[in-house]
């Protein structure tokens, strides 16, 4: 008897109101998979790396940020050389332009004044810690592009620039052995054929 | 002060008595304006055709191509004379044709006429996927192999080594390393005592975080070599020179070198990234070479091994390569015959002008034939 009931039980549970257990499973599933359906595409990566981009983006900003103070002593340099430079074209130059050669020799003054002030400016320590410090700056902003565009990279299963970096080296390092190995070779042969 | 008027220096020009009077030709403002005008639209446009100049004419043939470099053999213009080939080692900034830029200003076609066997490796320009081809590379494969070559195809068993600015440097490290295949050393501007530069460059180079750039950007990009040789003398030299074309815009002669040293000028490939790590880094920021510390790879390069004739060749007036930063060389190395020759010019005024042909060529080429028997 309790066999039977049972048996009924599953027969029933089976085809509930109609629907067997298999259509009722994937009218539940069909919205499972729609809640599912993000985690293989772009959107589901950019929700899951959000936090990520912010931090990135936070990142960026600050680094421009010190661009733009490094840019600002940089750009305060090259304007204290140039104000030099046309104090000295004034003390040189001749003071009236009436005549072609005072164009002329206006020319040549400012021409040397000019090289005096930047050569003397790109040639100081200053200007060399202060370039190198910008340089690295820009750099800076471009490595925190560089950055984001790699997570994009992952979210369309292309493989990033720091993956085809690792292939480069491999394949410059695997050149280097090839070479020795062939050299030493080459080596051995001579060796062998002398003695 | 009006035009009449005359500053205490200055001369009043006064007619001498009982001369007919001079009519003294003033010139028509409106037409020199016009005049100038002209001359600025012929400069404009012609600057926009020196990339169709042609440079590098000294007939050759090409004996080996690879991704990273030609092998360039010169036709003989006279009888041989010297029985020792040149290998010419070019730098890996801007084009080697800088050696062989006119024909009355070809450092290469003096030696050839001068009867010796010249061979140039003339290096390509290295791709994004070059990154990591550093001076091991150059050094120990690329040009290991074009001596290889050379010495093959002329059956002797050295040849003399002649390198420019890095080239120089490269050729030195060689030298150290494969002694054994190199009869002369002969370079030019070589860059070996960093501290001692005195150039914008050197001066540059100092605070350059060059691992980050290597890591971020990869090769050395043209602009920023660009943006360093726009410090390099940047009115003398980068306006002035405009000035001077517009004046001589006329002068077929002028105008053909200038674009010819133009197109060199701007004809600047990318540097590979582990080589400028290396150069930068270890030669210029650490001073490795003069220290005896550089490595390539698992080799190191001790100066003091290189014990062949030595001939370096500076620039009083060199602005990339100080003479100061090149002349330690001959302290460093243990030849007995070695000497250097100092010439008041420039970086590349040592190679390509009529000063080089008539002052600097002569000498070399009767160093290297005393030499190259």
């Amino acid at each position: 008897m309790l066999s039977s009931e049972c048996v009924m039980a599953e027969n029933d549970s089976k085809e509930m109101q109609g629907f067997t257990r298999e259509q009722i499973n994937n009218m539940f599933s069909f919205w499972t998979d729609v809640t599912k359906l993000p985690t293989i595409g772009p959107l589901y990566a950019f929700s899951k790396d959000i936090t990520s981009y912010a931090s990135d983006f936070v990142n960026l900003g600050k680094v421009m940020a010190e661009l733009k103070t490094n840019m600002d002593t940089y750009w305060t340099l090259m304007s204290a050389a140039y104000a030099r430079a046309m104090k000295e074209t004034m003390e040189r130059a001749p003071k009236q332009l009436l005549t072609k050669d005072d164009f002329e020799n206006y020319r040549r003054a400012a021409i040397e004044a000019f090289e005096d002030a930047f050569t003397e400016l790109f040639a100081s320590a200053e200007f060399s810690a202060i370039y190198g410090k910008m340089f690295s700056s820009q750099l800076d902003v471009s490595r925190n592009i560089q950055g984001i565009a790699e997570k994009n990279s992952k979210t369309l299963n292309l493989p990033t620039r720091s993956e085809v970096d690792d292939i480069l080296k491999d394949v410059a390092e695997l050149k280097r052995s090839v070479r020795d190995l062939k050299r030493s070779i080459e080596m051995n042969d001579k060796t062998g054929t002398t003695t | 002060m009006t035009k009449q008027e005359l500053r205490p220096d200055q001369k009043q020009d006064v007619q001498p008595p009982g001369e007919p009077a001079r009519t003294v030709k003033q010139p028509n403002v409106a037409d020199e304006i016009k005049e100038s005008y002209r001359k600025l639209e012929k400069a404009r446009s012609i600057l926009h055709t020196a990339g169709d100049i042609e440079v590098g004419q000294t007939p050759n043939e090409v004996l080996v191509e690879t991704r990273a470099y030609k092998l360039l053999h010169y036709q003989q213009m006279v009888s041989k004379t010297a029985k020792t080939p040149i290998l010419v080692v070019y730098a890996l900034i801007n084009k080697s044709y800088v050696l062989d830029l006119q024909q009355d200003k070809s450092w290469v076609k003096s030696l050839l006429s001068q009867g010796f066997d010249v061979y140039l490796i003339d290096w390509k320009t290295p791709t994004p996927a070059d990154k990591y081809i550093s001076f091991d590379d150059y050094v120990n494969c690329y040009i290991d192999d074009c001596v290889n070559t050379v010495l093959k195809k002329t059956k002797v068993d050295k040849l003399t080594l002649h390198g420019y600015c890095m080239g120089a440097t490269m050729s030195t490290m060689y030298t150290t390393l494969h002694q054994e295949k190199v009869r002369n050393l002969a370079v030019i501007a070589p860059v070996v005592d960093t501290e001692k530069d005195t150039t914008v460059i050197g001066n540059l180079a100092k605070h350059m975080d060059v691992d980050k750039m290597v890591n971020v950007i990869g090769n050395l990009p043209s602009e920023q070599l660009y943006a360093c040789y726009s410090a390099l003398k940047p009115f003398k030299q980068g306006v002035n020179k405009y000035f001077n074309l517009v004046q001589n815009i006329d002068n077929e002669q002028f105008v053909g070198n200038f674009l010819r040293i133009e197109k060199w000028l701007y004809d600047t490939p990318p540097i590979a990234g582990e080589t400028f790590r290396q150069w930068i880094g270890d030669i210029y920021q650490k001073n490795l070479l003069v220290k005896n510390e550089l490595r390539l790879g698992s080799e190191l390069i001790d100066l003091s091994k290189v014990n062949v004739p030595l001939l370096n060749i500076v620039a009083d007036e060199d602005h990339l390569v100080s003479p100061q930063c090149s002349a330690p060389l001959n302290d460093m190395v243990s030849s007995t015959d070695k000497r250097l020759m100092r010439f008041h010019t420039g970086h590349v005024g040592l190679i390509a002008s009529l000063y080089s042909q008539n002052n600097v060529l002569p000498k070399v080429g009767q160093w290297l034939k005393a030499r190259s028997q």
